[in-house]
């Protein structure tokens, strides 16, 4: 039992020891390789990390209760982007436009609802079908894309509001919207599954779902509640991003699952279930920003950036079985 | 002993990643300007690929400029987050390929209000960032169209066939600036060239060249005579070829295309296709540097700084390279 918090321990303290890497490796690197006087941990450099994280950031710590339950959402992206548009779109409608800018709250809210829906339309065929989550979502994923391209084609829909940019843009103490969303999200989904019988239940289902049934946990509204969950993020992070951008392309969130889902899985979530931490999703989604911006700072390419973030991933789940494997050879109490 | 592993696999990983990485980035420095780019989609097209490989090589030949090349891959976040990384880096400049003429505009705005001159290259946003842009440089869509039916209308003097010549036009996607303006700078110049050429019909082809061989198709079982027929691309005009060639009546009809594409360049080369507009990925990577470093020097530059895109005719096609897209 001891050990089994010990390397629990390693496993949710590694990804912040990652970070301090990073930041140290970038630090240094940056004084010979960066065309920038400025230092990479300076904090106004830190805090726009906080804000680029938030599009994924957002949507990863949807992905992490997803995956607690043993369970995963590829349609996010597509969500995303189908929610970016109901906002952008709804503006231009004729009964909007007589409402001013009061039409921005509500568009939000048009938003919010469509991200809703199509989560909840993911919830109720996995419960009710029973198929696997990976399956309906990966339907899903598709199905969604699709409507995307049925509502503009291919081109961008587009509504430029500078009020609306004026609050994605606003900040507190320098720490910009987006950023402040993404610290309530994470702050409120860590206190839901750390504090509440739902949180306790989701690492229940994921863990044993034969168990959390005899446990009397109701299992398919249980998961459908968490679909809703990850639907509205994923529109609330389109929300955040898009007021501040006001035009999204059809194929815009285009592979944001598998960023959402490295993120959580770098976090030290594992991919059965039953295991994970919303922390640990952050300290994932921070790790990514900052390899993205790090490499970024001394002057690599994108596919650099890309290939590293692979490899480390690797990495990472090469470790995560390591530890694993020295579990199950202990004897079990 | 896990931490130390897991450092160590980062560490190696992230080493393997400064090997790659320094081959890119720039070499020292102390330049007098640094001037960042962050572009569309590199690896998408070869024009963009070329144009990636024109700029890096011209920055390197000029001693004053360090540059920071970026690619959005695409990705409209990505770009706009390479956007904000400029500004909080402090470049002095900063070149933008837009991924979204509009959704790049507030972050266009940011650089803007920070003090640091932002340059569009190849295709413009859209009219609500104007103010907050120094320039635009790219081609010249008008132009492109208005030099095509000058190439059409001196073919059909060659022939002797222009006072009586019937045109019809292969457009690109309805709603995109660049087909607008193709068929614009067409549709205003020929009348003034050869006023008695009529131009009979125009049918978008949407950039497709299948859409524009079906498009053709029906212009042709619609009119027994068609001398000429004029494309937002050569994509589209070697469509309509295919469709002429596959009707049997290729010969008599003049192909004329406003911008040259490979595809054309070989159907000049076999004589089927006549002639379009050459617009090189090097002289548009070139011009935008030019225009950051130009405004850096505090030099008068207009708004719109179009590169020079040459008449190519079949005449004089080996004066060109073929297109590397």
């Amino acid at each position: 039992m001891k050990s089994d918090n010990m390397s629990n321990l390693i496993k949710n303290g590694a990804i912040w020891g990652f970070i301090v890497l990073e930041l140290i490796f970038f630090q240094i690197a940056g004084e010979f390789w960066s065309l920038s006087e400025r230092a990479f941990m300076d904090l106004d450099n830190m805090l726009l990390l906080l804000k680029q994280s938030a599009p994924i950031g957002i949507i990863a710590v949807g992905m992490t209760v997803i995956m607690i339950n043993g369970n995963i959402d590829l349609s996010v992206g597509a969500t995303y982007a189908l929610c970016a548009i109901v906002m952008l779109d709804s503006m231009s409608w004729p009964f909007m436009e007589s409402l001013g800018d009061w039409a921005i709250p509500l568009a939000w809210l048009f938003a919010l609802l469509t991200g809703a829906v199509l989560g909840l339309i993911n919830g109720i065929i996995v419960w009710k079908t029973g198929v696997d989550a990976f399956i309906v979502t990966l339907g899903s994923m598709l199905g969604y894309r699709g409507l995307v391209f049925m509502y503009n084609g291919e081109n961008p829909t587009y509504h430029l509001n500078w009020t609306m940019v004026d609050i994605a843009e606003w900040d507190l103490f320098g720490v910009e919207t987006p950023a402040l969303v993404f610290l309530a999200v994470a702050l409120i989904v860590w206190f839901v599954m750390t504090r509440t019988v739902h949180g306790r239940n989701a690492y229940a289902v994921g863990n044993n779902r034969e168990a959390a049934v005899n446990a009397a946990i109701r299992v398919g509204p249980h998961m459908l509640i968490n679909f809703v969950l990850i639907g509205f993020l994923a529109a609330l992070s389109a929300v955040t991003f898009y007021s501040g951008s006001g035009s999204v392309n059809p194929n815009d969130g285009m592979l944001f699952e598998l960023w959402a889902i490295t993120a959580v899985v770098l976090g030290g979530t594992k991919l059965i279930g039953g295991a994970g931490s919303i922390v640990g999703t952050f300290g994932g989604v921070i790790a990514i920003q900052l390899l993205r911006k790090g490499l970024g700072h001394i002057g690599a390419d994108t596919a650099t950036v890309n290939l590293v973030i692979g490899l480390i991933l690797i990495a990472v789940l090469f470790l995560d079985r390591q530890l694993n494997v020295k579990g199950k050879e202990e004897l079990k109490v | 002993m896990n931490i130390r592993t897991k450092a160590m696999i980062a560490g190696t990983t992230a080493l393997a990643g400064i090997a790659l990485a320094s081959a890119a980035s720039a070499d020292a420095h102390g330049g007098t300007f640094t001037i960042g780019i962050t572009q569309n989609n590199v690896g998408v097209d070869s024009y963009q690929t070329t144009y990636e490989e024109a700029f890096i090589a011209a920055a390197e030949a000029n001693p004053n400029v360090e540059v920071v090349v970026l690619d959005a891959g695409g990705d409209v976040s990505r770009q706009i987050a390479q956007m904000q990384d400029l500004v909080q880096q402090e470049v002095d400049a900063i070149i933008i390929w837009p991924t979204n003429g509009q959704a790049v505009i507030p972050a266009v705005r940011e650089a803007y209000q920070a003090g640091i001159p932002v340059i569009v290259t190849n295709s413009n946003i859209a009219e609500e960032g104007f103010d907050f842009v120094s320039s635009f440089s790219g081609p010249d869509n008008i132009t492109q169209g208005s030099r095509s039916a000058e190439i059409m209308c001196d073919r059909f003097i060659e022939l002797g066939i222009e006072n009586e010549a019937r045109v019809v036009q292969i457009s690109g996607q309805p709603g995109y600036t660049t087909a607008i303006e193709r068929a614009q700078g067409f549709e205003d110049r020929l009348p003034e060239v050869c006023p008695n050429v009529t131009l009979v019909e125009t049918q978008p082809g949407n950039w497709n060249r299948e859409d524009s061989q079906r498009v053709m198709e029906a212009f042709l079982v619609q009119y027994d005579d068609i001398d000429g027929v004029y494309s937002g691309d050569d994509n589209m005009g070697v469509g309509a070829l295919n469709a002429a060639i596959a009707a049997g009546r290729a010969e008599g009809i003049t192909f004329v295309g406003a911008t040259n594409f490979a595809v054309g360049y070989d159907a000049m080369g076999r004589g089927e296709y006549w002639g379009s507009i050459y617009q090189s990925p090097v002289d548009d990577a070139e011009a935008a540097l030019a225009t950051a470093i130009a405004i850096l020097n505090g030099e008068e530059v207009p708004f719109l700084n179009y590169f020079d895109t040459p008449k190519i005719t079949q005449d004089n096609m080996d004066e060109f390279d073929r297109p590397v897209f």
